[in-house]
């Protein structure tokens, strides 16, 4: 047998899997994305724009801005692990800030909803420490509710990747900085977080991708309008079953998600040019 | 501490765990003068520089600069700036930002930032390199930038901590005069880390050599190096050839006893400290001349003959290195033409090449009685003193 055929035959069981699993189904989704009744047009885009625009925004919004608070918060979390002074304080963080990456979203979600609604948890310990009366109480099961979810579960995996960044970031050059009268904001702000760019953009990336993904959060805490696509697209095929505009809302979480990582990697080519 | 001191290090102590790093160390700095620690890894020379800096709090003892105690003050405070051994350059920042940060810090206006950074540029051979990443420019570069960064606040102390140790044999011997050059032009104070000796001989104006935590020896280049204090600093000095002899002192002499592996000798006792018994000697490579033992030998005049043969000779540069087994001992002598292997040799020490030490117990070993001399007797006896 040929040399190059059986270097074929050896990748072939590899190339199938990727080829039947993951190239065909996306193909199949995109396709039918444009499919209106066996012909091919934009009807499916009409429709989705035409029901979902203040959906399609609501989740770009929400999911920006909650990347935005996770990019805040882990580098407030790296930072202090990095430069914190109190030796207890730092171990107790590392020991704290991992916890939520072992529960599932779904999990989450009923966390959240038991501690934000009206009548929650969050709301009866302040009117009980007497912050709020009973009537000043108000439910966080909407945007606020997603976005608290989405940060409070995806914080700790950037953490983890800034954190891990930040350590290995050569020690004097934090020091040099100290040394030239630096404060310990502006060491964070202007010394680290520079050298650790690229992982903080990997992992706001990834957190953007897994959160334009999710949808059981919203389901679980905001089952109202506007909501966020995936559940759409849930609706769309378990109410109507309409693969077509579930398709067509499918490619556009997909080409939000390909705008963020588009914009990693120029960044990325245009830092190592 | 004098008058004059600039810097002054009192009782200080500094210890990671259970570990004393520093023991009740002492140290002062006049204003303007270039001072080297030097010793080898783990004496405790970087930790007493990162004290003086503010990196480290010390556990007891006080650090005081011109007269004000900084020992608790953050390292900003203290007017000095220090250079890493690894440069520590922001690689996310241009040469000129890395120059100017601690002027930004300090509020300064951009065109004065500018002005500043552009003389340091001019001062450390670093013009048309603003703006370039300290990634593209090679060792010597970034050792220059990390002074200027250092420079660029006017600290009245500059600290060093093995700033050359990073960069190839030429450079660094360039590097050397630049830096203590620039120091003498600027008159700041400097302290300088190093463990490499010719280092320290070349640029400072005073060596503390530190062991274990404690100041071994201090003084002006030429002091150490010719009149060690202990056969430690000796041998950190190079005086890397040791044997151990006998003798005794008096009327201002000392007289060593003959043995198998040394002539009898009468040197001058020349103010040192020494009592009657065993001895360590030491003395450098370049310290001895080499006879050969078949010619007629003169008498050795306030100098100590070794016998010897030779094992080996080799040729590192400028002269013959000879290997010379002397007893159980083997000596690295240099000399300006090579002489055979198996060789019988004399080594001539003269007086002021020679460091004599009283023996420490754990260094004392017993001497071989001596048959072809008088005083065997004495020579065992004292031996085991």
């Amino acid at each position: 047998m040929p040399k190059h055929l059986l270097g074929l035959l050896l990748v072939l069981p590899a190339l199938a899997v990727i080829l039947l699993l993951f190239v065909v189904p996306l193909a199949t989704s995109l396709v039918g994305a444009f499919k209106v009744e066996d012909r091919f047009g934009f009807g499916n885009f009409a429709k989705s724009f035409e029901l979902y625009t203040s959906d399609i925004v609501f989740t770009v919004v929400i999911v920006s801005l909650s990347t935005a608070i996770i990019g805040i918060l882990s580098v407030a979390i790296g930072g202090y692990l990095v430069l914190g002074e109190n030796p207890r304080a730092v171990a107790i963080l590392r020991w704290l800030y991992r916890w939520p990456l072992f529960i599932p979203f779904i999990v989450v979600g009923q966390i959240l909803r038991t501690f934000l609604a009206k009548n929650g948890l969050m709301n009866n310990v302040l009117i009980e420490v007497g912050l709020i009366t009973p009537l000043q109480a108000v439910s966080f099961l909407d945007w606020r509710g997603i976005v608290i979810a989405f940060v409070w579960k995806q914080t700790p995996f950037v953490a983890l990747l800034v954190s891990g960044a930040m350590a290995s970031v050569d020690r004097s050059t934090i020091e040099a900085a100290r040394n030239l009268g630096a404060s310990r904001l502006r060491i964070l702000v202007e010394i680290i977080v520079p050298q650790v760019a690229t992982t903080l953009m990997v992992g706001l990336v990834l957190s953007f991708v897994t959160m334009m993904s999710v949808l059981s959060v919203p389901l679980m805490i905001n089952a109202q309008s506007p909501t966020m696509i995936t559940a759409d697209i849930a609706f769309r095929i378990n109410a109507y079953g309409d693969y077509g505009v579930a398709n067509a809302l499918g490619l556009i979480s997909l080409v939000a998600s390909a705008c963020v990582g588009w914009f990693y990697l120029r960044q990325t080519l245009r830092e190592r040019s | 501490m004098g008058k004059n001191d600039f810097v002054s290090v009192e009782q200080i102590s500094v210890g990671y765990g259970k570990t004393t790093v520093l023991d009740g160390l002492d140290l002062s700095i006049r204003k303007g003068e270039f001072v080297a620690l030097l010793g080898s890894s783990g004496c405790g020379k970087t930790t007493l520089l990162r004290a003086l800096a503010g990196f480290v709090k010390p556990d007891a003892g006080t650090i005081r600069v011109d007269g004000e105690d900084v020992t608790r003050l953050p390292p900003d405070r203290r007017g000095m700036a220090l250079v890493f051994q690894s440069y520590a350059l922001w690689p996310h920042m241009t040469v000129a930002q890395n120059i100017g940060y601690g002027l930004k810090l300090r509020g300064t206006p951009r065109a004065g930032i500018d002005r500043r950074v552009g003389e340091l540029q001019e001062l450390l051979g670093l013009a048309g390199l603003g703006s370039r990443k300290p990634t593209a420019l090679s060792g010597g570069q970034r050792q220059r930038v990390a002074l200027g960064r250092a420079l660029a606040v006017d600290p009245s102390i500059l600290l060093l901590d093995e700033p050359l140790s990073n960069l190839d044999a030429r450079i660094r011997l360039k590097v050397r005069h630049d830096i203590s050059a620039l120091q003498k032009r600027l008159g700041i104070t400097a302290v300088h880390v190093t463990h490499d000796r010719e280092e320290a001989m070349v640029m400072a104006d005073r060596i503390v050599i530190l062991d274990a935590g404690r100041i071994a020896q201090q003084g002006a280049p030429e002091e150490v190096f010719n009149r060690p204090a202990s056969p430690f600093v000796a041998a950190f000095m190079g005086a890397e050839n040791v044997i151990a002899l006998n003798g005794s002192v008096g009327g201002g002499r000392i007289a060593i006893d003959a043995s198998d592996a040394n002539a009898k000798a009468i040197l001058p006792l020349d103010g040192r400290n020494l009592k009657s018994g065993g001895f360590e000697a030491r003395f450098r490579t370049e310290g001895a001349q080499l006879i050969d033992d078949g010619m007629p030998v003169s008498e050795a005049v306030d100098a100590l003959d070794l016998f010897g043969h030779v094992e080996a000779a080799s040729y590192p540069g400028g002269a013959w290195r000879h290997s010379v087994r002397v007893g159980d001992d083997i000596m690295l002598i240099d000399a300006a033409r090579p002489c055979a292997q198996g060789q019988a040799v004399r080594v001539r020490i003269p007086a002021k090449n020679l460091f004599l030490f009283n023996q420490q117990g754990r260094d004392s070993r017993p001497q071989p009685s001596s048959l072809n001399e008088g005083g065997a007797a004495r020579v065992l006896e004292a031996s085991h003193a």
